[in-house]
């Protein structure tokens, strides 16, 4: 989620309250307070805001919620003489833009640095890391008009931002730090979105770079954007960006958009209406609020109220507003514009009866039989290696999917797969403990993925310079009589223990477990010096787990 | 409380007596060690003092014993002369040898008795005395105190007598305990407990200051003691246990929960994407994907674009047990239902004290018609306070799945207000989609800050790393 920067002098001077009062009531707005420094604050808006993802959608948003300056705000488009061709030949590889312009800006740094970060927020939530959306900002005295959105091949070439030199799209995709950087959204193709102007010369790459051209200056003080995309994400960005600058005091001007088959005037900053239920506003926050309370909540939130009906709210949405996809988001905006430390927590009176899963019994059991018999619990990661699990209990590799799940793209070495058994586990929390005083007695009961299916495993070893056979069985012997289970035993082939010292534990005639005096080779593997006994029983089928979803 | 030894020594030995121990072990009957033994004891707990006193003894050297026995050299070589009164030095020399005649020679000459003219050894004084010899007897007898300084130093020098230190000990009692004594016991034997002689003696008092051997206990790691805590807030308020496996198709874990496709929560970057691809119940499927695309009939826009049902049937290591929790609510979509859900997820995340791959959460879902926001607080509220937390507090929050959303904070101690999971009401496109009839209230946490603010923890990764030392040393209960 976005960290925004916002800097007390601004912060206070925009939205006219003291910083005090700003702390406060931030937080019940919907945010995180990363950091209060003496000169600004890091602010983690959710990702469903980006209208607040610059000092001045926030200070919009906290004079509303601070009654300073209640409902909607209206913002003006100017009709403007600027044209953009859409080409059919970009309508394959990036077929959306919209545009605006704004006149009459001052720009300080302030302002520059404002935009810059909105516009990479943006990007990056919106705009998916500029896959769905992405934006160029101009300086309009520098864009000859009309403009020609359309789609070139990789020779096209022209000096791009932050450069001196004329470039191939090619070898601007290969050389230059933003072209290296976001090359993958147009891996693949063959052409190229490009804004051309009217002597043909490059604006703008989306989403890659623009022209070295049109940069914007301290001395510029009209600004053309364009945003290119996919989708309504296109035109949510420019409505953001457009009432941003119209909040720093630029006019707002159209830009017509001209398809092959339609026009399109954008920024449509129009309000969108949506008419909110009554009853659905009482049912989902479980009170009923008075019609001026509504008002009043909405208002603060900056939604226009045009009328209150007797079954609906009929609510203006400002057009800087991209999450509203349902009545219930605006009814979330009237909870907080309520506030919700004023909302009255009520215990619901559902009725229902408590009961524990079989699984968890079961392990609750095995835990006390384990404990009583003086082992101490270990819990340790599900995530492991088949070198931990396999080759190093001198094991066979089960089949992937068979067997044990994979993962892709694992991150270490250690985590490639989810474990099939504990023992190997137990062997490892025993090879990073030798520092501790014997005898160690540990044991996990807990699950493991055998064909993408969770299973209930109880595995137990113990160490100490006489650990054996003996010990061990013991130990099963007791836990099998306190399961209450018939058993019996078969001599073992299993690799991780020493031949003639090892036993499948067979229980209604399947094997389900195995025990035994662990092999020294085993015991070498993992750095082991005392000998190890140990056993692993798998529950699932001897017991009613329960229903796993 | 006395030893049977103190109790025999205390008993024979007179008050006030000095007695040595040889003394002492003859009078008791015990042997000297046992004395000592006790002496010690018994001084400790005021009934004696043990005297250690410092001695100089004497006795002869071999040289010594063979003057004692057959004269001093001088003393012979007098009595010759005494008969002679005068000789030779060189017959002498032949008759005696050499170093006979310098030793008894020199010293006869010291004492004025003899005098050497013209190589004859003349006698010159008739009436000599020799002491050395009668002192060398009072030596060999123990009565050196009698013997004359000079003559001893003269002894010593001669290499006659040797001297040595001895520590001797003495014991004196000083009182005797007013009660009767009796035997003690060591160790209670059945012999003595059938007996009944236990009667007639009393207990050894051990001195219980001193710790004894150190045990390792088996326990409940202490993670899972709060898994269980938690476990046992939501039976007492009603909750239905559930589980579920983790291996989910993505269609569980993100797109019946409204996650678009092209989320970045779903990104490979954080989530554990399993190479194979299940089968998804169709109905479901196809609602699931209209709201997606265009909110089907949830009064919703959707996100709009395509929704691929090919993303949806890929498997993952669940990232959230909501992942368990929907897909049980669309199997019981009739109202009321509680139900929670403790246990793994994971996520694609580099291990550092904070953040881990895998880790426990809970979660609760309430489905029920009349419920609502307020009812959501007024859960987490209880919740909280059966966990201790007294003071909650809530936030707007915000997850892709619910609506309101709200983030919760717990005021602590010493850390103030801290935010503790998330929760929120499922959307509407979330629920009818999978036919859920009602409202759903839902609350999650992750249980290692529980753990963090619990066990005062600030590494995580003790929790699934075993340290047994840690282990061992955390008690098992809770302040």
């Amino acid at each position: 989620m976005p960290v925004v920067t916002l800097y007390w002098d601004e912060l206070e001077r925009l939205v006219g309250v003291d910083r005090k009062t700003i702390l406060e009531r931030l937080p019940m707005l919907g945010c995180d307070i990363e950091r209060v420094e003496e000169d600004h604050l890091d602010v983690e808006f959710f990702p469903n805001r980006p209208d607040l993802y610059s000092v001045e959608g926030v200070a919009r948003a906290l004079r509303g919620f601070l009654d300073i300056e209640l409902g909607y705000k209206n913002y003006e488009v100017k009709k403007g003489n600027w044209k953009i061709y859409v080409d059919p030949s970009v309508l394959e590889v990036r077929p959306k833009i919209a545009g605006c312009v704004v006149k009459g800006l001052k720009m300080s740094d302030e302002l520059i640095r404002s935009l810059m970060e909105l516009q990479e927020d943006l990007h990056w939530t919106i705009g998916r890391n500029r896959r769905k959306m992405a934006i160029g900002v101009h300086d309009l005295s520098k864009v000859n008009f009309p403009l020609t959105y359309k789609a070139v091949d990789s020779s096209f070439s022209f000096v791009p931002l932050d450069f001196d030199r004329v470039m191939s799209v090619e070898e601007i995709l290969r050389e230059h730090p933003k072209g290296r950087q976001f090359a993958f959204i147009l891996a693949g193709k063959d052409r190229y979105p490009m804004i051309v102007d009217a002597k043909n010369e490059a604006i703008s790459f989306p989403p890659i770079i623009n022209a070295e051209k049109t940069r914007v200056t301290e001395s510029t003080t009209d600004l053309f954007i364009d945003v290119t995309g996919f989708d309504e994400n296109v035109d949510k960005a420019l409505n953001i960006l457009a009432t941003m600058l119209a909040d720093r005091g630029g006019t707002i001007e159209s830009v017509e958009v001209i398809y092959p088959d339609k026009t399109y005037v954008t920024p449509d900053l129009s309000p969108k209406r949506m008419r909110v239920s009554k009853s659905e506003i009482e049912g989902l926050l479980g009170f009923k609020l008075r019609d001026e309370e509504i008002k009043l909540a909405l208002e603060r939130m900056r939604f226009g109220v045009e009328k209150i009906e007797d079954e609906a709210v009929e609510v203006l949405i400002p057009p800087y507003r991209a999450d509203i996809m349902h009545e219930w988001d605006v009814i979330e905006d009237i909870a907080i514009g309520y506030g919700y430390d004023r909302i009255k927590p009520e215990y619901p009176q559902t009725n229902a009866i408590g009961a524990t899963h079989p699984w968890n019994e079961i392990r609750e059991i095995a835990r006390e039989v384990m404990i009583g018999l003086g082992f101490l619990e270990v819990i340790t990661f599900t995530l492991t290696s088949e070198k931990v699990q396999y080759d190093y209990m001198r094991r066979e590799r089960p089949k992937p999917w068979e067997g044990f799940v994979p993962v892709m793209h694992p991150l270490t070495e250690e985590h490639t797969i989810v474990r099939t058994d504990i023992l190997p586990k137990l062997l490892e929390v025993l090879s990073l403990n030798k520092h501790h005083p014997m005898p160690q007695k540990i044991f996990e009961v807990g699950d493991v993925v055998v064909a993408m299916k969770n299973r209930l495993r109880l595995a137990a070893c113990v160490t100490h310079s006489k650990a054996n056979f003996a010990e061990i069985r013991s130990v099963v012997q007791a836990v099998m009589k306190e399961l209450d289970l018939d058993w019996s035993v078969e001599e073992s082939d299993d690799p991780a223990f020493i031949e003639g010292r090892r036993a499948d534990i067979i229980v209604k005639g399947k094997k389900v477990g195995v025990f035994g005096e662990v092999h020294p080779e085993v015991l070498e593997n993992f750095e082991l010096v005392n000998p190890v006994a140990g056993f692993e029983i798998d529950l699932t089928d001897i017991f009613d787990c329960g229903e796993l979803i | 409380m006395l030893s049977p030894f103190e109790i025999t020594l205390i008993k024979s030995l007179e008050v006030g007596r000095e007695y040595s121990v040889e003394e002492a072990s003859k009078v008791a009957g015990i042997s000297k060690d046992a004395v000592l033994k006790a002496g010690y004891l018994l001084q400790e707990k005021g009934f004696a003092e043990v005297k250690e006193v410092v001695k100089k003894i004497y006795r002869l050297t071999r040289e010594g014993e063979e003057y004692l026995k057959n004269g001093l050299p001088e003393e012979r070589l007098f009595n010759i002369l005494k008969e002679r009164r005068k000789a030779e030095i060189s017959e002498l020399e032949k008759e005696f040898g050499k170093s006979f005649l310098g030793i008894s020679l020199g010293w006869l000459r010291r004492k004025g008795a003899v005098e050497i003219r013209d190589g004859k050894i003349v006698l010159i004084n008739d009436n000599v005395r020799f002491k050395e010899r009668e002192a060398l007897r009072q030596i060999a007898e123990g009565k050196w105190d009698s013997v004359p300084k000079d003559i001893l130093k003269t002894l010593l020098k001669r290499k006659l007598v040797e001297e040595e230190e001895e520590k001797e000990i003495y014991i004196i009692i000083k009182r005797k305990p007013e009660v009767e004594l009796k035997e003690t016991i060591a160790d209670l034997t059945p012999d003595l407990i059938i007996s009944g002689r236990w009667r007639e003696k009393e207990f050894l008092k051990y001195d219980v200051r001193i710790p004894s051997k150190d045990l390792f206990v088996g326990k409940t790691h202490p993670y899972e003691r709060i898994i269980r805590e938690c476990r046992k807030i939501f039976l007492e308020m009603g909750f239905t246990e559930i589980k579920g496996h983790y291996v989910q198709p993505s269609f569980w874990n993100f797109d019946a929960l409204f996650q678009p496709q092209d989320h970045p929560a779903r990104d490979m970057q954080d989530t554990f994407y399993l190479d194979r691809y299940v089968e998804i119940p169709e109905d479901l499927a196809e609602k699931v994907k209209q709201t997606h695309e265009n909110g089907w009939i949830t009064g919703s826009t959707g996100w709009g674009g395509k929704w691929d049902i090919k993303k949806a049937k890929q498997l993952v290591l669940r990232t959230h047990t909501t992942a368990i929790t929907i897909h049980y609510l669309a199997k019981h979509p009739e109202p009321p239902v509680k139900a929670f859900c403790i246990d793994r997820v994971y996520r694609r995340e580099a291990i550092d004290p904070t953040h881990l791959p895998e880790f426990d959460q809970l979660e609760g879902v309430v489905l029920d018609e009349n419920v609502g926001f307020k009812d959501l607080l007024g859960l987490l509220r209880e919740f909280f306070l059966k966990m201790g937390f007294e003071d909650v507090r809530f936030r707007p929050g915000y997850f892709p799945y619910t609506e309101p959303s709200v983030e919760p904070e717990v005021y602590v101690e010493g850390l103030g207000w801290v935010e503790l999971g998330g929760a929120g009401i499922f959307r509407k496109e979330v629920t009818e989609p999978l036919g859920i009839k009602g409202r759903v209230l839902a609350w999650g946490l992750g249980i290692g800050r529980l753990a963090m603010l619990r066990l005062g923890m600030k590494d995580l990764r003790k929790l699934y790393q075993p340290d047994l030392g840690w282990l061992r040393d955390c008690p098992a209960i809770r302040r």
